[in-house]
């Protein structure tokens, strides 16, 4: 699936990815293929995305969108660790 | 004529400034292209934000929220006014298009009976206005030629706040639109009550299309309905409509950026260009005195000589 992680000032991370692990408002949501249309929002913690390219985010704010094979991560504030 | 010294002190004096705006065209065409780049990095997030809002989105919202909410009846009695210029000059009339902007709504707005708020960014907006003595509610300096969404959540969040409390019908910003590196017109955009995007893109083209007319026919084709939404479609939009406000804010502090160095850059060519027509008619008339001195010089000489044979 193909993973996007967008930050209000420009997109942090762009590239496929076999799961992602993400702070939802209420506790971490796992998203792996094949995952059903899915829109919620986010709390703060760590974002991870693994396989391909992998990659680990500070995240806070925003929502999470899932369509058809695509994830976004859609947060107000995005930081590289 | 004007004399061979002072013609040469004027071409010296025009070379230095020709050298001065040479080097600031160039140095604003190397800021352009990165303010440029960061007003296409933002567009990704205010695309997404702008679609999800436009699927969540429906008429009968506006009562619920309030930063939906439209000004009552019997009309807007208090407007904020944010207005967006420049820290430094020298951009041609980039500043003063964007003041003569402000001015022109605030007389439309005065000329409903509705009182405004000033709130001022940029040193150049701020002088002004000192200099016309007008009341300003809040001003700031300290953005600068990079804007980040810390800086516009920062000026959003009290005009929000006020909003919400009631005691502004609404915020308008006045900011430099970027179309392109050469037009860029000021524009006012109402960023307060939202006005949601419309429900008319498609994330990956999956799903179902939503034809252009998604705003008017409603629910069967609004994407929302085919989500899993968690926790809820109301506590989703409530929650999102303020990352939204503060979205447009920030856009308008990129693009005026961006048009900044634009105008900055197009001042600075033009200045070139005519310092450098400046050179070539003085160094023209330049020699051309040079040379009847010396014509003069050599008659004299030849006269005297002439003078001393008699």
């Amino acid at each position: 699936m193909h993973v996007t992680v967008i930050s209000p000032e420009r997109t942090v991370f762009d590239g496929p990815a076999d799961a992602v692990v993400a702070p939802a408002y209420d506790g971490q949501v796992g998203i792996l293929p094949r995952h059903a249309p899915f829109l919620t929002l986010l709390g703060s913690g760590m974002l991870t995305v693994s396989g391909g390219e992998a990659g680990r985010f500070r995240v806070a704010g925003g929502f999470l969108q899932v369509v058809g094979d695509e994830v976004r991560v859609v947060a107000d504030r995005v930081e590289i660790s | 004529m004007a004399k061979p010294r002072e013609l040469r002190r004027r071409i010296r004096s025009i070379q230095n400034t020709r050298k001065i705006t040479k080097t600031m065209e160039l140095v604003s065409t190397s800021k352009l292209k990165r303010a440029q780049d960061r007003v296409v990095g933002a567009r990704p997030y205010a695309r997404a934000l702008a679609e999800v809002l436009g699927d969540l989105y429906a008429p009968d919202l506006a009562e619920r929220f309030p930063l939906l909410r439209q000004p009552a009846a019997d009309g807007t009695k208090r407007v904020g006014l944010v207005l967006i210029t420049s820290n430094r000059g020298l951009c041609g009339a980039f500043n003063a298009n964007l003041i003569r902007e402000a001015r022109r709504r605030m007389q439309e707005l005065e000329g409903q009976g509705v009182s405004i708020d000033l709130h001022l960014v940029g040193k150049k907006g701020i002088s002004y206005f000192k200099f016309t003595k007008r009341a300003v509610a809040s001003q700031r300096t300290d953005i600068g030629d990079k804007p980040t969404a810390a800086h516009a959540a920062e000026l959003v969040a009290p005009l929000m706040a006020q909003f919400q409390a009631g005691t502004l019908d609404a915020v308008e910003v006045v900011f430099a639109q970027f179309k392109s590196a050469v037009s860029t017109p000021p524009t006012t955009l109402r960023i307060l009550p939202v006005t949601p995007p419309r429900a008319d893109r498609r994330l990956g083209g999956s799903a179902v299309s939503t034809g252009t007319d998604a705003l008017s026919a409603q629910p069967p084709n609004r994407l929302s309905a085919y989500y899993i939404l968690k926790p809820s479609a109301d506590a989703i939009l409530e929650s999102l409509l303020p990352l939204y406000v503060r979205n447009q804010m920030f856009r308008a502090l990129v693009e005026t950026a961006a048009a900044e160095h634009g105008a900055r850059r197009t001042a600075m060519k033009n200045a070139t260009d005519s310092a450098g027509d400046m050179l070539d008619l003085l160094r023209r008339t330049y020699n051309r005195a040079r040379q009847a001195v010396i014509t003069q010089e050599l008659a004299e000489i030849v006269g005297g000589a002439e003078a001393l044979k008699g």
